[in-house]
């Protein structure tokens, strides 16, 4: 047992267990908020040793937990995501009941999600889901008077239930074949597997549903707009940079490890879903006018991208993989911190709201064309390069047999295109129209915290996008540490 | 270890500068003028520092560059630090003149109001980015702080927008550079595929084993690049026009950041310039042309700032015509005269920043004094301008070439480095006979310009502020410092020919140069009969334009009052009729073809595209209705879902 493995987890779960005991005294958001970043950063120092020291892969126990490049990469984007997140709801919460509890679960559902990031077993990494799953309920649920707070909560609910239920289903089926719950294990009797294909089949149609509800993929997605436009907007930046990049992580860990022996029977499956996915996404994001619906719908459309990477399967689609989720986290993230900012000062989530935004507060407007601009693709931003490797992926992919694997790149570049649209409009919004006579256009006064926040991301998004290479790098050694 | 580990600090000072100031200057008392001073002359300091160590030191300084995309293996773009003794003087003449420009700016500026903010925020930029373009150690850095470069100088001369002729020089400066920088990008291109990189070093180390005719062709091209950015014929035409932006940015332009970007980037691709006579025989021949032409236009120009502004383009093309002979002497084996050559041309190119700078700067003294740019409207300012005329007097001696003024020696050794090369091809004794030519008609303009402005009967303009009795005194100490500080440079920066081993010994190719004592250089300089007659040519020029605009023994107005010389003038002032030639071009050529296009665009593809945008806009909007809200509908989805993986599971296994 090196219990050093799990310091990150450790160290969030005191800090989330801590919080509402604190909260008692310490009525007030921010504090409470600065009380959480310090937890998060001391699990970010966790990490960061770990690279520092670069011991290699630490195995808590046997086949159960392990802290390698792999995990460590993502535990870091997804403390990137709480940091940025906690940052920005200190004053986005202010006023409202149950503070501690929100600061509490956010900070728990982070920590399902570094053990999802670290799991070596099929059971905790479904520890690890329904860990960040509960807590995202509540947090959801959070406005528990707001008529579509409650409504996306309890949608989020149902079908999470039904991912959940699913998901078990596989595994327990995948147990019952194998007897073995380690992903290595469970790889190498799939493998080796002879007789009882079909129950095989039958377990991969329920994993591949359950995963398909977490991240949204087509057509399990119906659920994510509801639920990505009636949750607190901070909560919606956590679900869409997070929690459904942790539901990516759990299909990297299940696909490519314990099912990759049969990988022929499922990879077509998994493209056509992928490119389904971010057509339909694309598709339902042109006319939204919501921008919290549109950047939900951009989010599905983001994991069909990132299907790409299980579907190619290769240790440079992987690399593309994570590559993207990291810059999806930031982009994502950020844009939709940048909505919840807007709401502080009263500017709601249809798009028209964002009219002659530029003129009214230029920092934001400029942090919002950035991200918009990444998620499109738009050198020379993180999106860019992202997409770049990942369409690249396939292409390098696309060998004797496999020829069909061209077709994901130039769907994904087609949807680039598509994308472009409804991304551009907003920035249209911002900048080209007028404010007519009588439309608020005083100066926007903006929380600092939340601005932060917002400068973290944007410094990551063009940081990113005009560097990349050693964060190319970073998920090189992650995809080499995955295999 | 030493100063030169913070090299990296001298652009961003200058940038960070320019995010202060664009951010913050609207609420700071000066418009953020102090920090502008502060950034740009923390940058001076260090810059002076590190080429302080670089030259004395004599080691190249090239640190570890960052690996910036890898494209694969062994196609890779970096990001670095390249500080060889002509970075180092580049250093020195950029961050120098720069500090005073700006410096002088702060008194020059200040009716701006609000609108310094704009002008500080933007000068900061520029100098930072001409900084980082000095500092590149690969064609593709420098690339990207030259086009930012190039947007700088686009913003400042249109800085007073609202004036439609600011507009148009600013476009004009614009899209006429873009011709070369269009040029410099295949050039790039064609290193890119011969090298993998673009690393200066790496490309200069494998030159012998490259294929020859790409390394021709990049040659060429790259050298397309210095002919937009230095303003070389047939791309000189948009620096004239520049002038309609406030003097200091002029000054900038001219003397410290823009145009040498062109020549130092010529100087930068030398090595590959000499591997091929042809080309290098181009490079000379442009340059000789261009300083040939640009004179004759400066003969008769009627504002200060033209004569000025021509002048650049001329002594421009004298850098030119030094690297393009001194490329062709590398490449026919006389490398020792070859590398002289090139450090003839960047000896010019710093002289020429030193009186340029100053030029322009007096000429802004003078503007701000006398309100009109009128050469014809000045005339005896001299007695009320004391500091002024003296300093520019200076100056116009230095760049007419008479000896013991730093001019002279560089131009000079140019000139001889161009004769000596008629011994192996006899176009050089063209050229030689266009740049004697060109020193005689360079002594009679400036100083043409400077008995207009200074002696002679007051002038209109100069009336007019006598009698209004505005300002008697002159500029303020914030203007007439840098005049007086780079006046005595522009007399005084030969002595660095004999400061250590002298000038040539630091600024050479590859090592080659002939280390010659005070004595003997001067003994070699003034026994030479080639130095007699470019004296005799400076001084004929001073000497007709003294008689003719001083003593008025001959008169102006009848010489060009009829016949050839009318038509001649008129053909000048015309400029060759360049601007009608670019307008012909532009108007019928590029945008005849551009009004092709957009009918085949508007029509053709458009109709392609909005028919798929239509169904791709129903399309969602069939999509987002399926969105009811009703969980019951979304299980219906789900149910379809699973048999859609099914099927698909079935499918996929069938047909294997």
């Amino acid at each position: 047992m090196d219990y050093s493995a799990i310091y990150p987890e450790l160290i969030l779960a005191l800090f989330a267990i801590a919080i509402p005991a604190i909260g008692m005294v310490v009525k007030n958001s921010k504090y409470l908020a600065a009380i959480s970043l310090t937890g998060i950063g001391l699990s970010m120092l966790a990490v960061f040793l770990f690279f520092y020291n670069g011991t290699g892969p630490i195995e808590f126990d046997t086949g159960l937990l392990v802290l390698d490049n792999f995990s460590a990469l993502f535990m870091m984007i997804f403390l990137c995501v709480a940091f940025v997140v906690v940052l920005a709801s200190g004053k986005f919460i202010e006023n409202e009941k149950h503070v501690p509890e929100y600061y509490c679960l956010v900070l728990l559902a982070t920590v399902g999600m570094l053990l999802v990031a670290s799991a070596q077993d099929l059971f905790v990494l479904y520890l690890g889901i329904e860990i960040t799953s509960m807590s995202s309920y509540a947090l959801v649920a959070f406005r528990k008077k707001d008529l579509r707070g409650s409504e996306a909560a309890t949608k989020y609910f149902i079908f999470g239930g039904f991912s959940s239920a699913f998901t078990l289903f596989g595994i327990s089926l995948i147990y019952g074949l194998t007897g073995v719950t380690s992903f290595t294990e469970v790889g190498a009797a799939v493998a080796g597997l002879t007789d009882m294909k079909e129950m095989l089949w039958v377990a991969l149609v329920m994993v591949i549903v359950g995963f398909g509800f977490k991240v949204a993929m087509v057509p399990f997605h119906s659920w994510a707009p509801d639920v990505y436009d009636g949750a607190p907007t901070t909560i919606t930046a956590m679900l869409a940079a997070g929690s459904k990049k942790m539901g990516l992580v759990a299909m990297f860990k299940f696909f490519l490890i314990a099912l990759l022996a049969i990988k022929a029977d499922w990879e077509i499956v998994v493209a056509v879903l992928a490119i389904l996915t971010m057509t339909v996404g694309n598709l339902a994001a042109l006319n939204q006018t919501s921008i919290k619906r549109m950047l939900a719908y951009s989010s599905i459309a983001q994991a069909g991208y990132i299907l790409i990477a299980i579907a190619v399967g290769t240790e440079f689609a992987l690399t593309g993989g994570i590559f993207h989720i990291m810059t999806h986290a930031f982009m994502k993230g950020g844009a939709f911190i940048i909505v919840a900012t807007l709401a502080t000062v009263a500017i709601g989530d249809r798009i028209v709201e964002y009219k002659g935004l530029a003129k009214r507060s230029a920092i934001l407007a400029f942090a919002m064309t950035i991200m918009l601009f990444s998620l499109a693709g738009i050198p020379p931003l993180a999106g860019f390069d992202s997409k770049v490797v990942l369409f690249s992926s396939a292409i390098y992919g696309a060998t004797d047999g496999s020829e069909w694997m061209i077709w994901l790149a130039i769907a994904g570049i087609i949807n680039s295109a598509i994308s472009l649209y409804y991304y551009a409009r907003v920035v249209k919004y911002m900048y080209v129209d007028e404010l007519e006579e009588g439309e608020k256009s005083e100066k926007l006064k903006l929380p600092t915290s939340m601005l932060a926040a917002i400068i973290i991301c944007v410094v990551a998004v063009i940081g990113i996008g005009v560097w990349p290479e050693p964060f190319i790098e970073f998920c090189k050694d992650a995809a080499a540490a995955f295999f | 270890m030493s100063i030169l580990e913070y090299a990296w600090l001298i652009p961003v000072l200058p940038l960070l500068a320019f995010v202060i100031v664009g951010f913050l200057g609207g609420k700071m008392k000066d418009n953020g003028a102090i920090v502008a001073v502060i950034g740009v002359g923390g940058a001076m300091v260090l810059a002076l520092w590190t080429a302080f160590e670089v030259l004395t030191t004599g080691v190249v300084y090239k640190p570890e560059s960052m690996e910036w995309v890898v494209l694969s293996s062994d196609y890779s773009m970096e990001m670095g630090v390249y500080i060889d003794s002509v970075a180092a003087m580049m250093l020195i003449v950029v961050s120098f003149i720069a500090f005073l420009v700006v410096v002088y700016s702060t008194a020059y500026m200040h009716d701006q109001g609000k609108r310094q903010r704009r002008y500080f925020t933007e000068i900061c930029l520029f100098v930072g980015v001409m900084l980082g373009l000095v500092l590149a150690n690969n064609f593709l850095q420098m690339f990207i702080f030259w086009e930012l470069v190039g947007l700088c100088s686009y913003l400042l001369i249109g800085f007073w927008f609202e004036r439609p002729a600011a507009a148009r020089a600013a476009k004009k400066a614009f899209l006429v550079t873009r011709v070369g920088d269009v040029m410099l990008m295949i050039g790039l291109f064609l290193l890119f595929t011969e090298f993998h990189s673009l690393n200066y070093e790496l490309i200069w180390g494998n030159l012998t084993t490259a294929d020859q005719t790409t390394l021709a062709f990049a040659g060429f091209f790259l050298f397309g690049g210095a002919i937009g950015k230095s303003a070389q014929f047939p791309l000189h035409d948009w620096l004239p026009d520049a002038m309609e932006g406030p003097t200091t940015v002029s000054a900038l332009i001219h003397a410290a950041t823009m145009v040498n970007a062109g020549v130092y980037l010529t100087a930068r691709a030398f090595p590959i310039i000499a591997t091929s006579a042809d080309v290098s025989l181009f490079v000379a021949a442009i340059g000789g042309i261009t300083a040939f032409i640009a004179a004759t236009m400066a003969l008769c120009a009627p504002k200060i700032k033209g004569v000025l502004a021509y002048s650049t383009v001329s002594q421009l093309g004298y850098m030119i015509l030094a690297l393009g002979t001194g490329a062709f002497l590398w490449n026919q084996g006389h490398h020792e005269a070859g590398s002289l050559a090139f450090g003839a041309g960047l000896f010019h190119l710093m002289n020429h920043a030193f009186f340029k700078g100053q030029l322009f700067l007096g000429a802004g003294s003078v503007i701000h004094y006398v309100g009109t740019e009128e050469l014809s409207k000045m005339g005896g300012l001299g007695k009320y301008m004391k500091v002024t005329s003296i300093t520019m007097l200076i100056s116009c001696i230095s760049i007419a070439g008479i000896p013991f003024f730093s001019g002279f020696w560089s131009k000079d050794e140019i000139l001889a480095m161009t004769f000596e090369a008629t011994d192996v091809n006899l176009w050089f004794l063209l050229l030689w006979i266009m740049g004697v030519a060109t020193a005689f008609m360079t002594a009679f303009y400036m100083f043409r310009m400077w008995f207009m402005a200074f002696k002679g009967e007051p002038g209109e303009g100069t009336k007019h502020v006598i009698e209004h009795g505005g300002h008697h005194h002159e500029a303020p100490i914030a203007m007439l410092l840098p005049l007086v500080i780079l006046a005595a440079l522009a007399f005084g920066s030969w002595l660095s020919l004999f400061i250590g081993d002298g000038f040539y010994s630091v600024i050479n190719v590859e090592g080659e140069f002939h280390a010659l004592s005070i004595i003997e250089r001067l003994e070699e300089v003034f026994s030479s009969p080639l130095t007699w007659v470019s004296i005799a040519m400076a001084g004929g020029g001073i000497a007709l334009a003294y008689y003719t605009f001083n003593k008025r023994r001959i008169s102006a107005e009848n010489v060009v009052s009829k016949g050839f010389p009318k038509a001649m003038r008129q053909l000048l002032l015309d400029r060759y009729k360049f601007p009608v030639a670019y307008d012909k071009i532009g108007y019928v050529g590029v945008y005849g073809f551009s009004l092709l296009l957009d009918k085949f665009d508007r029509y053709v593809i458009d109709g392609i595209v909005n028919g798929i945008s239509k169904f791709l806009i129903k399309a969602g909007g069939v999509v987002r209705k399926s969105q009811t809200g009703f969980v019951q509908n979304y299980t219906t989805l789900l149910l379809l879902g699973v048999s859609l993986i099914i099927v698909l599971l079935y499918v996929v296994g069938a047909l294997r």
